[in-house]
């Protein structure tokens, strides 16, 4: 059984202010219902007006995801009652969205996009005492009331959920690399996913928060379907709620036709052209895209595709981050290994990116030439990039602090010799013919010295020593 | 007497306002020591601003409207909010959530409405006063005709709506209303203009009206259109107006008869576009934020239907049910998009005639104020066939005045005037000539 899916992912648009009034977007340190202003509390007698840094936003992106501007855009009323929206209504784009039949290329697949237009974000409601169908009452931050939303609409194309996955992450990443978008606000991607298979009907699972959610929604969805399907019952038309806790869906409501929200024309609004010579700024002032970023670092820095796919894919800091470091050091194809096989598991282990972290190109480097320098080991290097990643300290400064730069040739000599007194089953049995006991020796001397020698030296001072010692 | 005081007499008298100021304030400038009243549904910093509903009951704005910011700059004091339909709900202000306004040439007859306090009061004050009012379909046109006074509708989007508690937003106009043409033309000088606040006003800069009000038709081109005086206008409102256009012409206008053929189409087309966005407009209006409330009881559908079911007067839950079903699937093309298309071949309309002519003249109402007990007979449909002849215009976006040109039956008669967009200063003028020989 084949499943189908479509969706509808609303990105909060990174801007200043919100979509139709002045009042700030950053919710950094705010109190609930500290950001608003009669706009977007809909008072009567006050009216919208449209923010055009929201709108290059959207251009930018449309056209990132080789879609058609329309001439001219409107933005339409979309009517339902809920609490929380300020006006009972919600100003979106309807009859003419900003943009039209894009696509996006998943390898060699092309994923189709049916539209993308923009809207307002209604208020945040938080179900106190249960979850959106047990609460006893709500409260209604009105902060997110009116904060530009682009919505991205998918035709159904994504064959299962981990083309979705695919497809969210690579939209991510243009998203974060036309600078429209703050990956690491909380609620940044919604997303509403229509999954079916064959055969069965539309189910519309609303509102998952983050990429993860998504996947687990789908993943649910689409057993809950095949098995349903399995035992001969029919998947009803419906909606359903995603509970991010247990990982399951549930259902909201059935859905016997489309919803019917009476769109009329935002008569508030006027028409907006968008003429040749805005758009053109703004096409080629475009950062950019992913894609062609990927192509550019196998051809400029000769790294491999995997590795160029990882650092462009994992989001626009660490490229930038890549290429600072190309610029301060001789050879990408070491920054690339070091950031792909260590740093990236460092701050995953730590939980953070690297925009968060104090990881800086100069001090990152500077880890690299001590290598180089014969200052540390390698192993050192690998241990002392946990600590850094964390503080961001001068790893110069680390290393001297903590006296981890490589022993001096006496010191070194006097450890092997100790450890060679240590072990003298080792030192026989490696003068019987078992070569392989010098790796436990040399793994000795490493732990003793904390790493704090290279191997090869430490190998040929054992093997050295105990070729000359009598038996 | 203070003027706070005399307005409190006319409202014990006429019932024409919603709220009164407690002290007048004012300063320097065009409208320095005039007392400036505004429509219930334009919002003025820290008076409750009701539209004439009782679902608004209690809110009070904290913003001034962009018109009444202008009128303070200009010197002018906020003498109180004047009553008016539901909304703008009406043509006879019959439809209001505080009282019913009562016309000062006869008490038993409507004032017309929906701004029908700001007539009254423009009609019987003795102290310097110049009224705001709102229109969407005739409401400015058809008090100021039953009241006598002189009543300007500009050009959409000449004054900024900032502030303006929406009836329907591509139609709402807000315009004012005076004893005199240069006196409305003052008003209209002061409130006009682009604003940043309404993303729908017009950028072209304000000008001086009160320069037109010269009394003298010398050359003005006067279109009558054949379709403004058809059935269902009285024969006593003909003349009267007739008078009028007469009058223009013996002070130097030349008159032709014109054709509007969309006309007949353009009250079912205003009614529809009217009611779908009002409908969507009224939808806030649900006891959580502003303006009534009631005990929290039940979940927010059953809340939200209480608070509606009781703050509503009949004709808004008319015209909600009735809006909301213009726009549903299914209805949507048939009535609010073909609504939008007649829409544009009402202003093909007046494009054609201002080609030939300056000014188009016909009866502003086609009757005189009925009566309260005639009203109380008339069908829902019948109330809407009332604006017959204030609709189009309206529907265009074109600037209009209504001046008393007679009486009839011992009430006023209006005569209305029309221009292309932006040419408000062509309708006082012709106004002034129609006033200066009466
Ligand atoms: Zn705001």
């Amino acid at each position: 059984m084949k499943a189908t899916i479509g969706l509808e992912i609303h990105v909060h648009l990174l801007t200043d202010s919100k979509l139709f009034c002045s009042c700030r977007t950053s919710l950094m340190g705010k109190e609930p219902n500290e950001n608003t202003c009669p706009i977007c509390l809909g008072f009567p007698g006050s009216k919208p007006k449209a923010n055009k840094r929201a709108i290059d936003h959207g251009i930018v992106l449309a056209k990132a995801l080789s879609c058609s501007l329309v001439p001219e855009i409107r933005f339409s009323r979309k009517n339902y009652f809920y609490p929380d929206m300020p006006k009972n209504f919600q100003i979106t784009q309807y009859e003419v969205p900003l943009a039209m039949n894009g696509y996006v290329m998943l390898g060699n697949r092309k994923i189709r996009i049916r539209r993308v237009h923009l809207e307002e974000d209604p208020a945040k409601l938080i179900h106190v005492g249960g979850d959106i169908t047990t609460a006893r009452y709500n409260h209604i931050d009105y902060n997110r009331a009116g904060i530009p939303l682009v919505e991205i609409v998918t035709e159904p194309d994504l064959e299962d959920t981990k083309e979705a996955r695919l497809f969210l992450e690579k939209l991510s990443v243009i998203l974060d690399h036309l600078g429209v978008y703050d990956p690491t606000t909380e609620g940044a991607i919604r997303v509403d996913a229509n999954v079916s298979i064959d055969g069965g009907q539309r189910v519309e699972v609303k509102n998952i928060t983050g990429f993860r959610n998504v996947e687990k929604a789908l993943n649910y969805e689409v057993v809950r379907q095949k098995s349903m399907a399995n035992m001969g019952i029919d998947v009803s038309r419906e909606t359903r709620h995603f509970d991010a806790e247990s990982g399951t869906t549930s259902s909201l409501r059935k859905k016997e036709t489309e919803d019917d929200y009476g769109y009329i024309i935002e008569p508030d609004l006027v028409k907006i052209k968008l003429h040749s010579e805005w758009v053109d700024k703004l096409t080629e002032s475009m950062p950019e895209l992913p894609d062609h970023r990927i192509e550019r670092f196998i051809e400029q820095y000769s790294i491999g595709r995997f590795q160029a796919g990882i650092i462009v894919n994992t989001g626009l800091q660490l490229s930038l981050f890549y290429e600072e470091c190309c610029n301060l050091y001789k050879d990408p194809k070491i920054v690339v290994n070091w950031i792909v096989t260590y740093l990236l598991k460092s701050l995953n282990y730590e939980r953070l990116n690297i925009k968060e972290s104090k990881v800086k190109p100069e001090t990152f480097v500077e880890l690299l030439k001590l290598i180089d320098e014969g200052v540390i080991s390698e192993r050192t290097a690998k241990e002392l990039i946990k600590e850094y990643t964390v503080s961001g300290e001068s790893p110069r400064k680390i290393v001297k602090e903590k006296n981890l730069s490589l022993m001096s040739e006496d010191e070194l000599h006097k450890v092997v010799s100790e450890v060679i007194e240590e072990n003298p089953k080792a030192v026989n049995d490696y003068q019987s013919g078992h070569v392989k006991a010098a790796e436990y020796l040399i793994g000795q001397v490493l732990r003793k010295t904390r790493a704090r020698a290279a191997v090869d030296t430490v190998r040929k001072l054992i093997t050295d020593m105990m070729e000359s010692k009598p038996r | 007497m203070t003027t706070i005081e005399k307005a409190h007499l006319i409202n014990e008298k006429y019932k024409a306002f919603n709220f009164i100021a407690e002290a007048l304030e004012g300063g320097e400038g065009l409208l320095s020591g005039v007392a400036v009243s505004v429509k219930d549904n334009v919002c003025v910093n820290g008076m409750q601003s009701t539209a004439g509903s009782k679902i608004l009951e209690g809110y009070i704005p904290p913003f001034d409207a962009t018109v009444v910011a202008k009128c303070r700059a200009e010197g002018a004091g906020i003498l109180g909010k004047t009553t008016q339909d539901e909304f703008g709900f009406g043509t006879f202000n019959v439809n209001t959530g505080y009282g019913v306004p009562l016309n000062p040439h006869d008490p038993e007859r409507s004032t017309g409405g929906s701004s029908g306090g700001a007539a009254v009061v423009t009609a019987v004050a003795d102290f310097p006063h110049l009224a705001i009012a709102e229109s969407t379909g005739g409401s400015i046109s058809c008090p100021a005709s039953f009241c006598g006074v002189v009543g300007i509708t500009p050009t959409y989007g000449r004054t900024s709506r900032w502030g303006l508690i929406d009836y329907a937003n591509s139609l709402d106009k807000i315009g004012c209303m005076g004893k005199t043409v240069r006196e409305a033309a003052l008003l209209l000088t002061v409130i006009s203009g682009p604003d940043k606040y309404d993303s729908t006003v017009l950028h072209e800069p304000t000008q001086d009206y009160t320069s037109y009000a010269d009394g003298c038709a010398e050359g003005l081109k006067i279109g009558v259109p054949e379709e403004y005086f058809g059935e269902g206008v009285d024969t006593g409102v003909t003349e009267k107006v007739w008078t009028g256009i007469k009058t223009l012409e013996s002070e130097g206008a030349t008159v032709t008869e014109v054709s509007m053929p969309f006309t007949k189409h353009s009250l079912s087309s205003y009614y529809i576009i009217a009611m779908a966005e009002a409908s969507t407009n009224l939808a806030k209006l649900c006891g959580l934020r502003y303006g009534l409330h009631m005990p929290l009881e039940g979940n927010f559908d059953e809340y939200f239907s209480e608070v509606r079911t009781l703050g509503f007067g009949e004709e808004a839950k008319r015209r909600i049910i009735l809006g909301t079903f213009t726009r549903m699937a299914g209805y949507r093309d048939a009535y609010y998009l073909k609504a939008l298309k007649v829409r544009t071949k009402v202003i093909e309309d007046f494009k054609r005639a201002f080609k030939h002519v300056d000014v188009l003249a016909a009866p502003t109402m086609p009757v005189v104020a009925p009566k309260f007990s005639e009203i109380a007979e008339l069908e829902p449909i019948q109330h809407y066939m009332m604006d017959i002849l204030t609709v189009a215009p309206n529907l265009a976006g074109v600037p209009m005045i209504s001046v008393p040109c007679g009486e009839h039956l011992g009430m006023p008669v209006g005569l209305h005037l029309m221009t292309d967009h932006l040419e408000e200063g062509k309708l006082v003028k012709a106004a002034s000539a129609v006033e200066g020989a009466r």
